[in-house]
């Protein structure tokens, strides 16, 4: 069994340590304690099986509007106490900024329920190893290769400051990740929770092989417009290319292609876009990285776009609220949603099908990078799962393919379904449904 | 040895729990970074981390475990964690993969460097990038100027149970600028020197031959007059590529495709796979004859340049393409055993607490024969595309697409006029069989790429492409903007 990390009485001890260090005008402390596990698989053998612990310190100095940041990881006195002059030396040459705001005070936010899980907490490997044994077992059964990972973790973030303020959030995640390969084609599923023991490895091993088996012997379909209804793993890849559009400092800069206005129909009536830390399928931390309480924040209503996240900084610039959406000092991206949902339609994904006479189903994308900034124009490819629908029937496997498209535009045509999925890729937490749109462009196919 | 002890330790107590090979491995990193954004610091920051990562090998798997508690008890727990870690992995595998490496050093090695930048004043420093940031505006529509900085210090010792002591120190900087122009509905970014600025092994000397301060007001004007310029046409070209989308053309369709891990299944949920199989080496004609490309983790101002890679082995030179054939990988102690060859030391941790991995290192493609000038002589119709804007390549690293900040028509032989939103796509080995021309020594410079992403959970690499800029027939422009 593995060991819980630094609970959250010795990290604001830890935080109030530092804090008394410190001669600038103005600190703030970021402790960051974690515990990460896990275990990779290929070829049904743990190709790397990995667990790390580590306490971070990050110290953010503010001496006459100027601000310095240093970080440590070593808890000695000296160690901390060099941490903290070296914050405060920085400060001091760096050039005043009179948008420097204040650090937030004490504050109150709300407890999340289902953040943190006391099983998850303290898993070992044979927790791990007991996730992965039902994928191997289904890859054999279905003549399948598996590859994905499990993983566990717990983390725990203290923000204290010497305005008062002091945040303390603990939480933990796991998560099944799964492509499973047949001779010629492949399938991916997925599973994510706060606990390890709420999910089913062996239906997310199920899932990724009938996938693999369901799109053997793929057949070219011709490039063009297409419908497509793509799984939430999918269509969260998609997002993830429009959420700095929501960044203050993208609105502010005029890259955002939200910059000229707020209050705008800019998509569909059918999208609904928030970001909600308390969503029962993605609890999150209920502060920012400043300490600040993140609100959970209607983006885009009904197609229009409602606000915009902001911190402590650019709630001072643009003389808005801040809604609590900053990112750990120093930080030169702008504040960023971190629990982004996407509210579910009126139909089941089986009726969206149902629904389309000719299109793509598809389970998930690789490498989304954008092409065009302003105009959110991303291209990508699918993979791991892409399926002809033919008079309302998944019909057959089909080769992978590239598009080009613009989220602003696909989101103007869209519907979705019913049923929400929790999905993640990278450092982003969402909720989504699986989503239908039309004139879904693609430019070129695939030979596999 | 600094640490000595401490890794003696973790070393025994391995040992004690059951391994049959055990390494592990202390790093110092640190990192201070400035960026300067709209004449405001907006990141000046120094990160030290400290910590050791155990390696253990049990029953043919493989166990890792990294703590930052240098403590004796906490480096013990660190090192059963890793056997234990080991031991379940062990319990469920369907065959047996690690096998120990055979060979010991006892050696050290240290980065070339000229000025360490720690002798430049951190004011200094600032004041350099607030003067390259400030020389940004001016321009019509430039609404965000950047300019940054990075230093990163590793001081890294290795001990294995064959005996292998190993310490290294490597020291590696970067800056770059970048200018935003926005008006009309449109976006245009400039960056300099190359997308990602300049990175590459060495000390202040590096920051001094990225000349920001000269070259602002050069990108500055670009990134405004790209707002002005023309749609790039769609269609089939002749392109001439510049060095820096060179590196950029290497690293996804050979650096990543050539990594055995990857061709072996070992990626394949995350990065994805390979069309450069085992069953083709020595046969696949990769390129055309003037392509070769070579892994060389000794080159001078590299960003894998290192004395021994993180298993433990010394760097060499070896060859992945050979005149236009597949002649190799890059690869692990493991996954050369398991081709009959020996591993060339691509083995990458991106600090103390990640496991070690194969990772693309320093790759060269070797310059032609012709000066960049003539590389336009026969190009009648065409495009010339410099600085990567953005980048895309299947999971099996065929089918790629990429876009570029700048691209300028070429007609009968001459530049032309400044086009806006260049992209290119086409499929690897068709790609780099169409190319007939590759610039002389004078256009080849090491472009560094700082943070190459791969493996779960994901680590950031270093890795040099090399190359000077090349020329390649009848290829697919304008692909971007055909949805």
């Amino acid at each position: 069994m593995d060991s819980p990390t630094m609970q959250a009485a010795q990290r604001e001890a830890l935080a109030k340590r530092i804090l008394a260090l410190s001669s600038a005008d103005r600190t703030e402390v970021l402790v960051s304690a974690g515990d990460a596990a896990l275990t990779r698989f290929t070829h049904e053998v743990s190709n790397q099986n990995l667990a790390v612990e580590n306490v971070d310190v990050s110290v953010r100095a503010v001496v006459d509007n100027r601000t310095g940041v240093a970080q440590t990881n070593r808890l000695d006195d000296a160690s901390l106490r060099s941490a903290v002059a070296r914050a405060v030396e920085m400060a001091k040459l760096s050039p005043p900024d009179p948008l420097t705001p204040d650090l937030p005070g004490p504050s109150a936010y709300a407890p999340v329920d289902g953040a943190y899980d006391a099983a998850t907490a303290v898993a070992g490997a044979n927790v791990r190893a007991g996730m992965c044994s039902p994928v191997f077992a289904a890859a054999e059964s279905a003549e399948c290769w598996s590859a994905g990972y499990a993983s566990t973790s717990t983390s725990g973030l203290t923000v204290a400051n010497t305005s008062g303020g002091v945040a303390s959030f603990d939480g933990t995640d796991a998560a099944l990740n799964v492509k499973m390969t047949a001779s010629d084609s492949t399938g991916f599923a997925e599973g994510y929770s706060s606990a390890a023991g709420s999910i089913d490895a062996a239906a997310v091993a199920r899932t990724a092989a009938e996938k693999a088996r369901g799109t053997a012997n793929p057949s070219s379909v011709d490039p063009g417009e297409w419908t497509v209804v793509l799984e939430p793993a999918a269509f969260g890849e998609i997002l993830i290319y429009l959420a700095d559009h929501f960044s203050a400092q993208s609105f502010d800069d005029g890259s955002s292609f939200c910059s000229d206005g707020l209050d705008r129909s800019y998509f569909s009536e059918q999208f609904t876009l928030s970001d909600d830390y308390a969503h029962p399928l993605a609890p999150g931390m209920p502060f920012d990285f400043e300490g600040q309480p993140t609100q959970r924040l209607s983006l885009v209503e009904n197609g229009v776009v409602k606000s915009i996240l902001t911190d402590s900084y650019y709630a001072k610039k643009l003389d808005r609220v801040n809604t609590g959406h900053a990112l750990p000092a120093p930080n030169a991206y702008g504040p960023q949603a971190r629990n982004l949902v996407v509210a579910g339609g009126s139909k089941s994904t089986r009726e969206l099908i149902a629904q389309t006479k000719r299109g793509l189903l598809i389970s998930r994308f690789w490498y989304i990078r954008t092409v065009d900034r302003k105009r959110a124009i991303v291209t990508g490819m699918t993979r791991d799962g892409t399926f002809a629908i033919e008079d309302g029937c998944v019909a057959r496997g089909v080769r992978n393919m590239r598009f080009n498209v613009g989220i602003v535009d696909l989101l103007g045509r869209c519907e979705f379904s019913s049923e929400q999925r929790r999905t993640g890729s990278y450092h982003y937490s969402m909720v989504v449904p699986t989503a239908k749109f039309e004139r879904f462009a693609f430019t070129s196919v695939t030979d596999f | 040895m600094e640490f000595e002890t401490a890794a003696g330790r973790a070393l025994d107590t391995a040992v004690a729990r059951g391994a049959e090979y055990a390494d592990t491995r202390f790093e110092v990193d640190r990192a201070e970074r400035i960026e300067v954004r709209n004449g405001v610091v907006a990141t000046l920051s120094d990160a030290t981390s400290t910590g050791m990562g155990v390696r253990a090998l049990l029953d043919g798997s493989w166990g890792f475990a990294a703590t930052s508690d240098l403590t004796d008890a906490g480096i013990d727990a660190a090192a059963a964690r890793a056997v234990d870690v080991a031991r379940a992995g062990a319990a469920i595998a369907r065959r047996r993969v690690g096998a120990a490496p055979t060979r010991a050093y006892q050696d050290t090695f240290e980065a070339r460097i000229e000025r360490d930048p720690q002798d430049v004043p951190l004011g200094e420093r600032v004041a350099l990038l607030l003067e390259a940031e400030r020389l940004l505006h001016g321009p019509a529509g430039v609404a965000v100027g950047r300019a940054w900085l990075d230093l990163w210090r590793t001081d890294k010792y290795f001990f294995s149970t064959i005996g292998s002591r190993i310490a290294q120190r490597l020291r590696q900087t970067g800056s770059g600028i970048e200018a935003m122009a926005v008006g009309d509905g449109d976006v245009q970014v400039r960056t300099y020197p190359g997308d990602v600025g300049l990175y590459q092994s060495g000390g202040w000397e590096i920051v001094e031959a990225a000349r920001l301060i000269d070259e602002a007001p050069r990108i500055a004007q670009e990134a405004s007059e790209l707002l002005r310029a023309p749609q790039c046409p769609s269609g089939v070209f002749d392109i001439i590529l510049g060095s820096s989308q060179m590196s950029l053309q290497i690293h996804e369709s050979c650096g990543h495709p050539a990594e055995l891990d990857r061709v072996m299944g070992w990626e394949a949920n995350f990065s994805g796979t390979s069309f450069l199989e085992i069953d083709q080496l020595d046969k696949l004609q990769y390129g055309s004859e003037r392509v070769t490309i070579e892994i060389d983790n000794t080159l001078d101002r590299g960003m894998a340049t290192c004395g021994y890679d993180d298993e433990g082995t010394r760097s060499i030179r070896s060859d992945i393409v050979r005149d236009g054939v597949l002649a190799g990988y890059e690869m692990s102690n493991d996954t050369a055993r398991a081709i009959g060859r020996e591993s060339n030391a691509c083995v990458r941790a991106s600090g103390w607490s990640s496991v070690p991995m194969i990772r693309m290192c320093n790759l060269s493609l070797r310059p032609g024969n012709v000066p960049f000038d003539n590389l336009f002589d026969d190009v009648k119709d065409g495009i010339y595309m410099e600085s990567n804007r953005s980048w895309s390549i299947d999971d099996r690293r065929l089918n790629f697409q990429f876009g570029c900040e700048m691209g300028w028509e070429i007609k009968n032989g001459k530049r032309g006029r400044l086009l806006k939103n260049p992209t290119y796509g086409g499929v690897t080995p068709n790609f780099w069989n169409s190319c007939d021309a590759i610039g002389d020594a004078r256009s080849w410079f090491a472009w560094g790429t700082p943070n190459c992403g791969k493996g779960e959970p994901m680590q950031t690499g270093r890795t040099t492409q090399a190359a000077a800029a090349a020329r390649f027939r009848g290829v697919d422009v304008g692909v971007g903007y055909r949805g």
